[in-house]
């Protein structure tokens, strides 16, 4: 009866359960610190320079979001594009995008800047509570290779605490997480916190690379309003159109949205007005990110399948059509290479100074062959600086 | 900031390891065990 009252607790049961504990912390600790490491991105034959984030701006020198920078540049002169990736590492179509890119096409005439982990920070956690895995897989004709899933915003260990309300460099009172989001706090500050500090460094890029057109790659929930869109400033509002029709014509459901002019610190509003380029955002659907989701895993990630949103659409409450073969990572990734090629044709019958790429892939060809079929082989190339 | 919420952490684990090996009752053990972990991932700044 003593015993009973007084526990089954002893110093032995103290130290095993201590013993477990650093054997759970071992394993946990490996398994979150194996996130800071880059995975390879292998440059491809168009690629002509690899330089870093913190060549614009010093203040990123040595801290986790100094990210890669690479430049695909063509024989002849003509203009500059930028394609962002990876603003938010939840949203894995825009990063693959820019690795795609990267890895499989080359410039004729032109420049194109690529950066595929914008929000690198971010990209060395998951958000909290969400069940997210720490990669997925996509299959090459070589064998399967493995990418990073992160998280919207920059990782709480890098950028710590986050405020009660979070008013950016551009004026705009924004929830306090918001304040490690790298789409809230453009045009950045070079005296601001890290994620500010990385929104500056991608303004300064701009300016001094003189991008000419600068596109955004992003995926968004089904259940969320602006999705499967161009969003452009109002000084790229006629090549998102234009591209938009283009776009329709051949079998690309896509739609146009003006860059709201009181919602500050977006990159489409900001690198506009802060900057002479062209700012557009292009959005693709994301079944993993939305609350609706059932269960979460990186087969929802790739393959894009989810009964609940099926069920969701038969009731009217997404916006965009959502069957059962759901939307693979295939189809986000193919939307984003064609609306990027068809914006650089736009812009192209605009401009003087031409940005003409090969081998960019087009969506039905995505579909088709499948994304591994324009990345490099596991294991393959030359690993990334950074 | 940062130092300090470290030094708070470091605090905490203290007074939950003392509780965890005075603690006579197995299931406050292992419930202190447990919180330990997320403590000490928080104190290396690893999560």
């Amino acid at each position: 009866m003593k015993r009973r009252e007084e526990g089954y607790g002893r110093w032995w049961t103290a130290v095993a359960l201590l013993v477990a504990a650093a054997a759970v912390l071992l394993v946990a600790g490996r398994s979150f610190l194996a996130m800071r490491v880059d995975l390879p991105i292998y440059p491809g034959p168009g690629v002509t320079q690899i330089g870093a984030l913190s060549d614009y701006f010093d203040g990123l020198i040595g801290t986790p979001a100094d990210t890669a920078v690479y430049v695909l540049e063509g024989d002849e002169p003509g203009g500059t594009a930028l394609v962002l990736g990876g603003t938010h590492p939840n949203e894995p179509a825009s990063s693959l995008t820019a690795i795609a890119l990267i890895e499989s096409v080359t410039i004729v005439r032109g420049r194109l800047i690529v950066i595929p982990r914008a929000n690198r920070s971010a990209f060395t956690c998951t958000e909290p509570q969400e069940g997210y895995p720490q990669t997925y897989t996509i299959e090459t004709p070589e064998g399967p290779r493995e990418f990073r899933y992160g998280s919207r915003g920059t990782n709480p260990v890098h950028q710590w605490p986050d405020p009660v309300i979070y008013i950016n460099a551009a004026g705009q009172s924004l929830a306090g997480a918001e304040v490690r989001n790298l789409n809230r706090s453009y045009p950045g500050t070079p005296s601001g916190n890290l994620t500010e500090r990385l929104a500056y460094a991608m303004v300064e890029l701009i300016r001094r690379e003189g991008v000419d057109i600068a596109i955004d790659l992003h995926e968004a929930s089904p259940e969320y309003p602006v999705i499967n869109a161009i969003v452009a400033h109002e000084r790229a509002l006629n090549i998102a159109a234009e591209a938009a029709l283009f776009l329709e014509f051949e079998g690309v459901q896509i739609g146009v949205e003006r860059s709201p002019e009181n919602l500050r610190g977006l990159s489409h509003r900001e690198w506009g007005d802060f900057t002479d380029t062209l700012a557009l955002l292009v959005e693709a659907p994301n079944p993993a990110q939305g609350r609706l989701r059932g269960r979460t895993s990186a087969e929802l990630i790739v393959e894009g399948v989810d009964p609940y949103y099926v069920r969701a659409a038969e009731r009217g409450l997404l916006y965009v059509p959502f069957s059962a073969e759901g939307h693979p990572i295939d189809e986000r990734v193919g939307r984003h290479l064609q609306t990027v090629a068809v914006l650089l044709d736009v812009y192209n019958t605009y401009s003087a100074d031409d940005i003409v790429m090969a081998g960019v892939p087009t969506l039905a060809d995505v579909l088709d062959r499948g994304i591994g079929a324009y990345l490099a082989p596991p294991g393959g190339g030359i690993e990334s600086p950074t | 900031m940062t130092i300090l919420y470290q030094i708070i952490t470091v605090g905490v684990i203290a007074l939950v390891g003392w509780n965890l090996l005075r603690e006579k009752r197995l299931v406050e053990q292992m419930a202190a065990a447990l919180v330990l972990i997320p403590l000490i991932l928080r104190v290396l700044m690893i999560k």
